[in-house]
Parts: C-alpha cells; sequence; structure tokens
C-alpha cells in the first residue's frame, strides 16, 4: 500500500513559551516577536516623507479606508454584521460642515466633536435595530445611507446635490497624513486591547450566544448599542479627516464605496482580530490605485482579484499568515 | 385611474425583479447580490442575439433565458459551493461577481441609445380612458404568469418539494437524501433564469445601461424585504406597497421623492416587523 | 510574517510609481480625465484624437523653433456616474496629473461637482485646462472669487445660462408664431440641468407663459408616468425636458410616445431624442421633437456652417458613425486647436505663459468664434456664428421621402427650415 502523508501542525516555541509568560528571551527570539509589531508601525511612520504628493493622498486613503475597516470589523465580533461604514463616513464628514462651516469651530475641536457626534447620532438611529441579527442588521445599515443620500438630494439641506466646498483644510498635507497614519495604529491597538479585556469578553460573547449572555444578567441590547457607538465614532472620526484632507462635502459621502471597500478589505484580510482587516485596506487601496492604469477594466478586475483570493483563502490572508507565523509543519505517516 | 393603472405596472415590474432574488434566498439562504448584474447580462444576451447573430425574437428571448439560467447554475459551483456557510464571504463574492460583470460590460461599451431592445408588441390600448402600450401589458402579464407559475412550481413538483425542504432545514433536508448544493444550485438557476424573464419583458420599455444592475438589486431587497425573504405572496404585496407608495409619494410631493420610499419602507419594516409582512416563523431564529 | 512586510513593501513600491515612462521630449502631453463610458466622455474623447490626428499629421505644433506632436493620456473618473465618489474622481484627476505630467488637459471633469471640485487641483498643479464637458454656471462664480488662483481653468463650450438663453429664445419664437403658451418642465435632478429649467422657468414666467410644472427627478428616475399623466390632464402644450443622463431619457421618450401625450417635445439636452440615431433606437415618434445643439456642429451638419460638415464627415469616416451625444462634441475638436494656436503663439509650454496667450484666443472653429471673457469662458451669442460660439435648436422632421432628418430652425442664421406644428396639436 502506498505511503500517504499528511501535515502536521505544531506551535513554533517562541510562541509557546511567551503566551503567557514574559521571560527574557534570546535576541532571535525577541526579534521573532516584536518584528511583526513593530516594524509596520515603524514603516508606517518613517515612509510618508518619502512619498510624492499623489502617493501620500493613497496612502491617506488606505489609513481611511482602514479605519473603516476596524470599525466594520469590530462590529462584526460584536455580532453586528454592518454594510453601512458609509453611513457613519458621510454623516462624520456632514458633521464637520456643521462645526466647521456653521458653528466656525478650529479644526482640532471639530474633528472630535464630529467623531463623538457621529457616534451618538449613530448609536441613537440604530439602538431601535440592534436586536436584529445576521442579514438583517446588514441590510439595515446598506439602506440607511442611501436614505440619507437621498434625503440630502431631495432637501437640498447642506448643499444638496452640489456639496459644500471651502471646508478648513490641515495647515499642511503631512500633518493630516500623519494623524490618519497615528490614529490608525491607535485604534488598532486600542481595539486589540479593548477585545481581549472583560468588556471585549462581554461582547464576543453577545455574538456567539446572546441568550446565555442574557441569561447572565446582562442588556446586551445596551452593550450592543455601545459597540455601536464605538463602531461609529471610528468611523465618523474617518469621514472627518477626510472631510478636511480634501476641503470638501458632497453626497458622495454616502456612496457605497465606503461601504463595500472595507467590507471587502475585512473579508480579504480576514474577519477577527483587527489586523486583518488593517492588512486587507493596506493591499487594496493601493492596489486599486495601481489597476487606475487599466482604465474601465479596474473595477472588474479588482473585484475578479477580491473574488479569486476569497476563494483561495476563505478565511483571508492574515489568518493564514499568522498560522504560518506561529506554528510550522511536519509530515506525518498517515495510519 | 391612470393611477391606479400605472401604480399595478411599477409594482408588478417591481415584483418580477424581486421574484428571482427571494426564491434564492428563500430556498439556499444565499443573498444573490449579483441578481441586478445577471438581470441586465439576460438583456444584452437577448440584444446580442438580435442584432449580432441576427436570431429570430423568440430564439434568442429563449436562449437568452437558458443562457442565464446556466450562469446562475455555474456561479453556484464555481464561486458559491467553496464559500457556502461564510456569509461574509458570501455576501462579498456574489457582490464582487456582480460589479465585475457590470464593469465589464461598461468597459467593453455595451452603454449608449444603441443597446434598446425592440418590444415585443408594438403599439397601444386605451383602458378606461388611459394610455397604455402593450408592452407593459406584457409585464402585468409575465408578472401573474410567473408569480402563480412558481407558486404551483413550489407546491406541487417534487423539485419545489426539495425546495422547500431545503428552506425549512437543510440538515434535516440533508438526512433524507436531499443533496442540498444540487437544490441550491438548481435554485441558483431558476431564480436566474426568472430574472431573465423579467428582463425580456421590462427592458423594452426603456434603453438598457449596465448602471441598471445596481438600480434592479436595489428594488429587488426592498420588496423582497417589505414583503418578507422567501415568500411569493410577500413579493406581490411588497411590489404593490411600494410601487403605488412611490406613485402617490411623487403626486403629493413631486417625483424627486419618489426614491425615497423604498428605503424608508425597508428601515421601517425592518424596525417594527424585520421579517417582512409576509415572514414566516422566522422570529425565533433572529431574535426578535 | 517576513512575507507579510514583504508583500506589503511590494504592494507600496508599485503604487508610488514603477509605471512612470519616460517622456520623449518632442510631445506635447494632453490629459483627458474624464467619465470615458458616458456617451459624453466617448464622443469627446474620439473629438480630440481626430484634431490631434489631423494635426499630427501636418506636422504637430511649433513650438518656439521646434516642432511637437500631441500625444493623448486618458483617465477614467467615474464622473458620470452618480454613485462615484467626488474625491475618488479627484484622485483620478491627481494621478494623471503627477504621473503623465500633461502639459494640457481637454475635456475634464464630466459632472458638475467634480469640476468644481477638481479646480483647486488644477489650480495647485498649475496646468492649463480647457473644460469641455461640464455645463454648470457654478465654474464663472468659483472663478471670481479668486482669478489669479484659478487662471489656468477655460471653458471652451457653453454652460447651463447659455442653453437657456437659446431656449428662452426659441420658447418666445413658439409663443410668437403659434400662440403656444402652456408649458411643464421635467429636469434631471443635478446642478446643470437644474439651472437650466430655472432660468427657462424665469423667463417663461417673466413672458407670460402658463408654467404648469417644474418637475425634477432623481438622476437614475425609471417611471416618468407621473409627470406624463400631468401634463395630459393639464394640457400643457410644450414640455421642457433637461436630461443628460441616457438611461432616464430612454425611458422618458419611449413612455411619451407609449402614452401618447398631445404636447410639443422641446428637449433642452436629451441625448436619445436629438442624436442621429434616435429614429432607430426610440422609433418614429420623435418626429416633431424640437432639440438644442449646443454648440453648432456637434452631431448635426449645418449647411450654412460648412465647418461643421467638415468636422463631421471627417469624423464619420474615422469613427464609422455621427457622434451620439449632440452636444459639446465640436467644442473638444476646437479646444485642442485652440489650444495648438495658444501654444505656437506662446512659443512655449510654460504654463503661465500659456495661459496669456489662451486668454487672448480668437479662433474661428466649428463652435463659432471662440474668444474668452474674463472669467475664462467662451462667449456665445444669438446673433452670428462670425462673432461668438453658437448654438442651433432643430427639429425632426419627414423630408419628402418620408425619411425622419433633422432640420434646423433656430437662429435664422442658420435655420434651413420652420417649425411644424404636430398635427395634433392644431
Amino acid at each position: 500500500m502506498e505511503k500517504r502523508l499528511r501535515k502536521k501542525r505544531l506551535d513554533r516555541g517562541v510562541k509557546a513559551r511567551t503566551d503567557t509568560i514574559f521571560m527574557v528571551a534570546s535576541f532571535k527570539d525577541i526579534t521573532y516577536l516584536l518584528s511583526p509589531r513593530v516594524l509596520p508601525v515603524l514603516f508606517f511612520l518613517v515612509i510618508p516623507p518619502f512619498l510624492g504628493p499623489y502617493s501620500e493622498k493613497v496612502f491617506f486613503h488606505a489609513c481611511v479606508y482602514g479605519l473603516l475597516a476596524l470599525s466594520f470589523d469590530f462590529l462584526a465580533s460584536c455580532g453586528l454584521f454592518s454594510l453601512g461604514q458609509s453611513l457613519f463616513f458621510g454623516i462624520g464628514c456632514y458633521f464637520v460642515g456643521i462645526y466647521d462651516h456653521f458653528l466656525g469651530l478650529p479644526i482640532y475641536l471639530s474633528i472630535p466633536f464630529s467623531s463623538l457626534s457621529t457616534g451618538l447620532l449613530c448609536a441613537a438611529l440604530l439602538s431601535p435595530v440592534v436586536r436584529l441579527r445576521g442579514v438583517y442588521f446588514a441590510m439595515i445599515t446598506l439602506m440607511l445611507p442611501m436614505l440619507l443620500m437621498r434625503l440630502i438630494e431631495a432637501t437640498g439641506v447642506m448643499g444638496g446635490t452640489h456639496g459644500m466646498p471651502g471646508i478648513t483644510g490641515f495647515p499642511n498635507e503631512i500633518l493630516g497624513l500623519y494623524l490618519g497614519i497615528v490614529s490608525f495604529l491607535f485604534f488598532l491597538f486600542f481595539l486589540r486591547k479593548l477585545m481581549g479585556s472583560d468588556y471585549g469578553l462581554v461582547l464576543k460573547a453577545i455574538k456567539e450566544d446572546d441568550r446565555c449572555v442574557m441569561s447572565s444578567a446582562i442588556n446586551i441590547y445596551w452593550y450592543k448599542a455601545q459597540a455601536v457607538f464605538i463602531g461609529a465614532s471610528i468611523g465618523g472620526f474617518a469621514g472627518a479627516i477626510t472631510t478636511h484632507h480634501f476641503q470638501f462635502i458632497g453626497m458622495s459621502s454616502f456612496a457605497l464605496d465606503y461601504s463595500i471597500l472595507p467590507l471587502a478589505a475585512t473579508a480579504l484580510g480576514g474577519q477577527g482580530g483587527f489586523a486583518g482587516a488593517a492588512l486587507g485596506s493596506m493591499i487594496l487601496v493601493p492596489l486599486s490605485e495601481v489597476l487606475r492604469e487599466l482604465g474601465g477594466l479596474r473595477m472588474a478586475l479588482y473585484c475578479l482579484i477580491l473574488v479569486a483570493s476569497i476563494l483561495a483563502l476563505p478565511e483571508g490572508i492574515f489568518h493564514f499568515l499568522s498560522r504560518q507565523y506561529s506554528q510550522f509543519y511536519t509530515e506525518a505517516e498517515v495510519d | 385611474m391612470s393611477l391606479l393603472i400605472y401604480g399595478l405596472i411599477t409594482s408588478v415590474t417591481l415584483a418580477l425583479y424581486a421574484v428571482g432574488f427571494s426564491l434564492v434566498y428563500g430556498v439556499s439562504g444565499i443573498a444573490n447580490f449579483a441578481h441586478g448584474a445577471i438581470y441586465i447580462l439576460s438583456g444584452y444576451f437577448i440584444w446580442m442575439g438580435l442584432n449580432l447573430l441576427h436570431l429570430p425574437y423568440w430564439l434568442s428571448f429563449s436562449l437568452s433565458i437558458f443562457l442565464t439560467a446556466f450562469l446562475g447554475f455555474s456561479l453556484y459551483w464555481i464561486l458559491l459551493y467553496r464559500v457556502r456557510g461564510i456569509p461574509l464571504a458570501e455576501l462579498v463574492t456574489t457582490f464582487a461577481t456582480g460589479v465585475a460583470i457590470l464593469e465589464f460590460m461598461t468597459w467593453a461599451g455595451f452603454s449608449g441609445i444603441r443597446f434598446s431592445l425592440p418590444p415585443i408588441l408594438n403599439g397601444s390600448v386605451e383602458i378606461f380612458g388611459v394610455f397604455l402600450d402593450l408592452q407593459r401589458l406584457v409585464v402585468l402579464a409575465s408578472g401573474v404568469v410567473l408569480v402563480v407559475g412558481l407558486y404551483l412550481f413550489v407546491h406541487h413538483t417534487k423539485v419545489g418539494l426539495a425546495f422547500r425542504a431545503l428552506a425549512q432545514s437543510e440538515r434535516t433536508a440533508l438526512s433524507i437524501g436531499i443533496e442540498s448544493d444540487w437544490v441550491g444550485s438548481l435554485s441558483m438557476a431558476l431564480g436566474s433564469a426568472i430574472s431573465a424573464v423579467a428582463a425580456v419583458a421590462v427592458l423594452p420599455l426603456g434603453i438598457m445601461e449596465p448602471t441598471i444592475g445596481y438600480e434592479v438589486l436595489i428594488y429587488a431587497l426592498a420588496v423582497a424585504i417589505v414583503g418578507g425573504l422567501e415568500s411569493t405572496p410577500g413579493m406581490v404585496i411588497g411590489g404593490l406597497l411600494i410601487g403605488y407608495g412611490q406613485l402617490i409619494t411623487a403626486k403629493l410631493f413631486g417625483p424627486k421623492w419618489m426614491i425615497i420610499v423604498p428605503l424608508s419602507m425597508i428601515v421601517l419594516v425592518l424596525g417594527i416587523k424585520p421579517s417582512g409582512i409576509f415572514g414566516k416563523s422566522k422570529e425565533l431564529e433572529e431574535r426578535v | 510574517m517576513k512575507k507579510f512586510i514583504v508583500f506589503f513593501c511590494l504592494v507600496f513600491v508599485i503604487s508610488l510609481g514603477l509605471f512612470n515612462e519616460a517622456r520623449p521630449a518632442d510631445e506635447i502631453v494632453l490629459g483627458i480625465p474624464t467619465s470615458i463610458y458616458t456617451p459624453f466622455g466617448k464622443e469627446n474623447i474620439k473629438a480630440v484624437q481626430l484634431a490631434v490626428e489631423e494635426i499630427n499629421s501636418k506636422g504637430g505644433v511649433k513650438v518656439g523653433d521646434k516642432m511637437m506632436t500631441f500625444k493623448i493620456e486618458i483617465a477614467d473618473t467615474r464622473g458620470g456616474e452618480p454613485t462615484t465618489p467626488v474625491h475618488d474622481a479627484l484622485m483620478a484627476y491627481e494621478k494623471l496629473i503627477t504621473e503623465k505630467k500633461p502639459h494640457a488637459i481637454v475635456v475634464g471633469a464630466f459632472r458638475s461637482e467634480v469640476l468644481i471640485a477638481a479646480m483647486d487641483i488644477v489650480a495647485k498643479y498649475k496646468i492649463p485646462h480647457l473644460g469641455t464637458i461640464a455645463q454648470t454656471p457654478k465654474f464663472q462664480q468659483q472663478f471670481a472669487t479668486d482669478p489669479q488662483k484659478y487662471k489656468y481653468l477655460f471653458r471652451v463650450t457653453t454652460d447651463a445660462a447659455i442653453d437657456a438663453m437659446y431656449a428662452n429664445a426659441m420658447l418666445d419664437r413658439l409663443k410668437n408664431d403659434f400662440n403656444l403658451n402652456k408649458i411643464y418642465f421635467i429636469y434631471q435632478d443635478t446642478l446643470w440641468a437644474k439651472a437650466f429649467a430655472g432660468i427657462m422657468s424665469k423667463h417663461v414666467k417673466e413672458t407670460g407663459w402658463t408654467e404648469l410644472g417644474f418637475d425634477g427627478y432623481a438622476a437614475g428616475a425609471t417611471d416618468f408616468s407621473p409627470a406624463l399623466q400631468k401634463i395630459k390632464e393639464q394640457q400643457a402644450q410644450v414640455i421642457g425636458m433637461v436630461w443628460d443622463v441616457p438611461l432616464g431619457a430612454g425611458i422618458f421618450t419611449k413612455q411619451y410616445a407609449s402614452m401618447k401625450v398631445p404636447a410639443l417635445l422641446f428637449a433642452g439636452l436629451v441625448p436619445p431624442i436629438g442624436a442621429p440615431q434616435a429614429p432607430k433606437t426610440i422609433g418614429p415618434s420623435v418626429e416633431y421633437s424640437l432639440n438644442l445643439e449646443f454648440p453648432v456642429g456637434s452631431s448635426l451638419p449645418l449647411k450654412k456652417l460648412p465647418k461643421t460638415v467638415e468636422f463631421l464627415n471627417n469624423f464619420q469616416k474615422k469613427f464609422k458613425d455621427l457622434p451620439e451625444a449632440p452636444a459639446v462634441n465640436s467644442s473638444a475638436y476646437d479646444s485642442v486647436y485652440i489650444l495648438k494656436e495658444a501654444i505656437e503663439r506662446a512659443g512655449s509650454l510654460d504654463p503661465d505663459k500659456l495661459v496669456e496667450a489662451l486668454e487672448k484666443t480668437d479662433y474661428k472653429g466649428v463652435s463659432g468664434r471662440i474668444r474668452f471673457d474674463k472669467n475664462h469662458t467662451a462667449i456665445f451669442g444669438l446673433e452670428s456664428p462670425e462673432e461668438t460660439g453658437f448654438c442651433v435648436v432643430f427639429q425632426w422632421q419627414k423630408d419628402s421621402q418620408g425619411n425622419l432628418i433633422r432640420v434646423p430652425v433656430f437662429p435664422d442664421v442658420v435655420a434651413e427650415g420652420k417649425v411644424i406644428l404636430p398635427p395634433w396639436m392644431k
């Protein structure tokens, strides 16, 4: 009979040693542990001055979409499958319009104010529907931004179809870019920490089995509303910095792109754990800019790449890589 | 009177958009976001049959319906089969496929006024003092035939029985020997064929544009949600509500408010009774 | 993890522009950032290609004492699709400008919103920009806020105010000749169309028409029966329609025909009705409809203006068919020649010198005589194509063989026939 082999996965020693215990390890181990955390951060912080004006914009976009993807991933890990990142994004943009254009607040106030207001407003808007699960919540979040877009079109408030140019910009562009990068990294690590805490445990439990959580006398709707607040604040923040960066507000802030791209990024990078979402958006946004060369085929190809990568790696790139990172394979004989 | 008649036709059009979508969702639980793209693609199939192959009318219609059904079928086996059970991946896959189809058609130059289908029946009649073109009657008729036919098919054939079994419980269906992937792919094929029939009826009213695909998807979602995903009478009621709602809004507030109707209806229905007006026994499962 | 980082860097390096190609020194690069899959974008690009080919085949452009040829670089902004974020369209602009380094931009933004938002980018990179699609009068307003900053932007075509001026004059004519006085407006709810319809609406109210309706439809509308039914009930005599998205316009015309609305259709701009291919796609019901073409020569050859005939003949020869869209094509064609002359006068490709030369433009082209006013907008008038840019109103009529043809009816300088009222209105 032919000898058959199977792959046997084993945890790498480094990982096994340092999951819970901290100890002084060899230089090699420390490098191995730190490099995936520190290198990307360094990369993010060092590269901007070397970029041209156009690549700076691409990088900025990648961070904005990254923030939206983080917000999506966060809501998804609480069992709220949201298709409406553009809702948060657009509301954030329009809040900047209110604070900046109508109230004349300076930029360092308008950004935090608009993110918090977005969080509050969206939590209020969505709190009646947080009891929905699965595809139903997805549908309602998909429809809300479209509804708001049409309402702005029909009523003509805040500039109507024309939008409002002339929002205050950042003092210089590189500062805006750094704000995007730093906040992106901050939220990435903040959310990872948050989900690891007791609070995050409750949120994760709601996703896994909400009735079980309810039976522990925890008001899951209150927790879900809080999750929406956090997710929406992050989305609103992304909208706010984009508006200040481009100095323009328009109906198109509610465009489907802002919902689909973060979703696609998360699907590509891998859902859960936030690093996948971040990685996905860092791949997809530059990719879509590279594909611009192809003109009209761009979107079509982009979607095909997306489909192909999802079919090849349904769990996402990040989960694949992290398995490679923390485990190794040996061939073992099948009995 | 005209409001009544045109409202009816709009409603039937909307129901036609939604039937295929809700069939697929009801049977296999796949939210087929490529529905709009499949719809408009079938229109282009007809156009190609007529203008490039110079086939007679009925032949290009049936060819297009067949091709579209095949497309839905292979879509299932090539793409969805691999990601069944991961809702995020399912959704992204169908949506991305749909966008890829639509954007490819845009790129290939399938837009512009050359792309227009001739109506099946030319001319117009006067009913109760309202002029109505015959094509709109075709829409009405095909809507009725499709809904009734689908109801009969699902309730009185063996395949229909399998459809219902899978819709109720996939595991139980498996255990009594229903191959869920086969039934799922059949439902995709049938859903796509239905959207092709809808395209045959509706598209000659205007000209074809890839962007129609997005619009059809939104309306299909709206009708399906309002009526209750997977319920055939729900489609009719959902279509009627949205169709008449739009016309009445147009009359009272002006036409630019029309598009708000389906969107706010979705939001309202999801907020109040998420399983839709005719949704059945999903309450427990959806924790409402 | 190493793989991850390598991949990461790779993607970025690619996006940083490995695609940059060295540019031959003797080429003048024309950038076209527009929505290339809409009829206007498509036909405008063809018109520019035609002009460029003609110029290059005659040796090119004389810059100082060197001959240089034109080269076209196209970027798709997707600006014509209403769901595209404006930011995305701006990215396309910026990518084209920074990577292809065009010496000038022709055609330009499609949607008015994009044009307004792109003005700052163009000003920042100092690239002469000859816009020929977007029709919003907001361009001049924005321009006037800081003419020194925006001096690189020019508009070689009409704007909604000019289109409406022609439409108004045509309506006056209808009122005088046929005593029509009831009108119903339908417009697409976008910036330029609203401005266009608004000016017409103001005019008819001042001149004694009864305005029965002023309906804005969302650009994606697919059912016009509410408005058409009202038109029938209130017995409007003229429908003023301003619409550019082909989808809605196609549905409207088919529905208008099938509902047998007894009113004269006056299309401010509705591509499927005005297009040369209309009898085939819409059917015989286009007969009697009036269409405004801005500017002249965009799709209808006028016997009294030989340049339009020449341009459209060449166009048909090269691309096998007449332009689909009855607007702005001739402007795109002219803009290349205007640019060529300005470069030759300036003797350099320096943007500031080029702008100075462009400001002094006085060019007799297909679309009439083009000069720029203080807001860098081409001057159009009603009197004569020898003096200003020009537009035309035409009507679909049957010729002696019974074929539907487009007959220019207004203004009189270019008219070849008279307006005929449909039989059901007599």
